[in-house]
C-alpha cells in the first residue's frame, strides 16, 4: 500500500519535481488608475482584464490584457476623454508581460520586471514589488505600477487650463489559479 | 456720448470675438506647425491586395523610439504627432512576410509611405545527397518546441475588442478639440456675464443715468454673442455611439435647458425694459421680469460651470 501511496503523494505535493508544463489563469482582477488634478482626484476601475501564464521547467511567462474602454471612472465624459487622449480606439488593449519563476507563488513578496504596451508605446518597469497571498489553490497578487503619462507619450489632459499631474499610478489586484 | 460708449464696447467685443475664433478654432493647427508630422500609407501584398489588421512599426532612428499601429479595413495606417527626423517604417505579417521603408519627416508634414509585403520565400529543396536533420526532440539540448509565451489570442478577446479603429479615434479627436474650445469659450463668457449682472441694478430701477445702462446693454450683447459661440461648439461636438451619459455631465447638460432659453429671453425682456426707460417710464409689465430671468440664467450658467469643474 505504501509503495503505491508514496509516489502518488509526491506527484500531488511536488509537481515541479516532474517539470510538468502547466498554466495559470487569471480568475479575478481589479485594475485602478489614479489621476490627480488641483481640483479633482479621480480613479478609473476595470474588472475586465484577462491573463494567462505558461510555465515550463519552473519558469513562467505571463500575459495580462485589458481593454482601454473597460475603465470606468463614473463620469462618461471623462472616460471618453481618457479614451481619446490615450488613443484607445487606435490601440484598444493594454498588455502586460512578465516572466517569473514558478516558485514565486510560494513567497510573500515578489520583485518583477514588467513590460507594458499602451497607447502605441512600450514601457519597461523593473523590480516592482507585489505582495503575494496564497488562499487554497488561488494566489492573490497586489501591487502598484508607477506609470506616468510621459512613459507612454500621452498629452496630459487639462481642466480649466490646468493640466493633470504626470504620475498616474495603477493599483493592481489579481487572483490567479492553476489551470 | 452714451452712444459712443456703447459702440466702443460693442466694437471691441466684435474684434474680440473674431480674434478668439481665429485663436480657438485653430489651436491644433497652431500646435501642428510647431514640430509634429503625420505618417500614413497603405499596406498591400505582392498582388496589390490591401492588407487589414497588419501591425506597422514606425521607428525613430535617432532616438530608437518605436510606435506601433495597425492597418484598418482598407489597409491604411496612420501615425500622428511624430517629431521631424529619420524613420524606418516596417510591417511584419503573421506568415513571416515583411517590408521596411526608410523615410524622413519634416516638421508639420503629412507624408505617405506605402508598403508592399514581400512573399515569404519558398523553402529550398533539400539536396538528394544531404543528410536530413534529426528531429528536434532527439537532438541533445535541443530547445523545446512547445510554446512558452501566451499570446493575445489565447485570452479569448473578441476581434472588435482588439481591432484598431482609426475612424473612431478621429471622431474622438474632433470631439475633444471642439469640447476644449467649448470649455475655453465658456470661461471667457463668464467675464462679460458677471460684469453685465453687476451693472444690472445700476442700469434700471430708479437710476436716471444712461451710461451704466448703455454699458450694461453692450456687455449683455457681448455676453450673448460669446454664449452663442460656446453653445455652438458643445452642440456640434460629435457624439460617440453607444455611450451612456453618467456623472456630472448629466447635470451640466440639464442646466442648459435653463440658461439656454434664459439667454434668449433675457435680452428680449431687456430690450423692452430699455425702451421703457428711454421713454422716461418706470419699467413695468413683462419687462420687469428681465432682472429675475437674468439672475436665474446666470445662476444656472454658474452651476453648469461648477458641475464640471469641482467635485461635489
Amino acid at each position: 500500500m505504501t509503495k503505491k501511496i508514496l509516489p502518488l503523494f509526491l506527484m500531488l505535493a511536488v509537481p515541479s519535481l516532474f517539470a510538468a508544463d502547466h498554466q495559470w489563469v487569471l480568475k479575478q482582477s481589479t485594475l485602478t488608475y489614479h489621476v490627480s488634478h488641483t481640483l479633482h482626484q479621480s480613479e478609473g476601475v476595470s474588472h475586465a482584464a484577462r491573463g494567462k501564464g505558461l510555465c515550463h521547467e519552473g519558469q513562467c511567462d505571463f500575459l495580462i490584457a485589458v481593454p482601454v474602454k473597460s475603465f470606468d471612472s463614473g463620469d462618461s465624459n471623462r472616460d471618453l476623454h481618457m479614451i481619446q487622449v490615450t488613443r484607445g480606439a487606435e490601440f484598444p488593449m493594454v498588455t502586460v508581460r512578465t516572466h517569473l519563476p514558478e516558485s514565486a507563488a510560494t513567497v510573500t513578496t515578489i520583485q518583477a520586471d514588467i513590460e507594458i504596451q499602451f497607447a502605441g508605446q512600450t514601457a519597461h518597469y523593473k523590480q516592482l514589488t507585489f505582495a503575494v497571498v496564497t488562499k487554497g489553490t488561488e494566489t492573490e497578487l497586489t501591487g502598484t505600477i508607477p506609470a506616468t503619462l510621459t512613459d507612454f507619450k500621452i498629452d496630459p489632459p487639462s481642466l480649466l487650463t490646468i493640466p493633470v499631474k504626470n504620475e498616474v499610478p495603477i493599483r493592481v489586484e489579481m487572483t490567479w489559479s492553476p489551470q | 456720448m452714451r452712444a459712443k460708449a456703447a459702440i466702443a464696447v460693442f466694437g471691441t467685443g466684435i474684434v474680440l470675438i473674431v480674434l478668439l475664433n481665429i485663436l480657438l478654432l485653430n489651436p491644433v493647427a497652431l500646435r501642428a506647425q510647431d514640430a509634429t508630422a503625420t505618417l500614413s500609407g497603405t499596406v498591400t501584398d505582392h498582388a496589390g491586395r490591401v492588407l487589414p489588421d497588419v501591425k506597422v512599426t514606425v521607428k525613430n532612428l535617432a532616438t530608437g523610439q518605436s510606435t506601433d499601429t495597425q492597418t484598418n479595413s482598407d489597409g491604411i495606417y496612420t501615425v500622428s504627432n511624430l517629431a521631424a527626423g529619420d524613420y524606418e517604417v516596417s510591417v511584419l505579417a503573421a506568415e513571416g512576410a515583411s517590408s521596411t521603408m526608410p523615410t524622413t519627416l519634416t516638421a508639420g508634414a503629412s507624408q505617405k509611405v506605402d508598403l508592399v509585403l514581400n512573399a515569404t520565400p519558398p523553402p529550398t529543396e533539400a539536396s538528394p545527397t544531404a543528410t536530413p536533420p534529426a528531429p528536434a526532440e532527439t537532438l541533445p539540448e535541443a530547445p523545446s518546441a512547445q510554446k512558452t509565451e501566451p499570446s493575445l489570442e489565447d485570452l479569448g478577446f473578441s476581434k472588435t475588442e482588439t481591432q484598431s479603429n482609426t475612424a473612431e479615434q478621429a471622431l474622438l479627436d474632433k470631439r475633444t478639440r471642439m469640447l476644449r474650445i467649448h470649455q475655453r469659450m465658456g470661461l471667457i463668457t463668464t467675464i462679460p456675464l458677471v460684469a453685465t449682472v453687476i451693472l444690472g441694478p445700476g442700469a434700471g430701477g430708479k437710476s436716471e443715468g444712461t451710461v451704466t445702462r448703455d454699458l450694461h446693454v453692450a456687455l449683455g450683447s457681448l455676453t450673448g454673442d460669446l454664449y452663442g459661440i460656446t453653445a455652438w461648439y458643445a452642440i456640434r461636438a460629435p457624439r460617440i455611439a453607444g455611450t451612456q451619459k453618467r456623472g456630472p455631465i448629466r447635470f451640466h447638460e440639464a442646466m442648459a435647458w435653463i440658461h439656454g432659453p434664459g439667454m434668449i429671453l433675457t435680452p428680449i425682456l431687456g430690450a423692452l425694459a430699455f425702451q421703457q426707460k428711454n421713454n422716461g417710464e418706470k419699467v413695468h409689465g413683462i419687462a420687469s421680469l428681465h432682472g429675475p430671468v437674468a439672475i436665474v440664467t446666470a445662476g444656472a450658467y454658474g452651476a453648469a460651470l461648477l458641475s464640471v469643474s469641482v467635485k461635489f
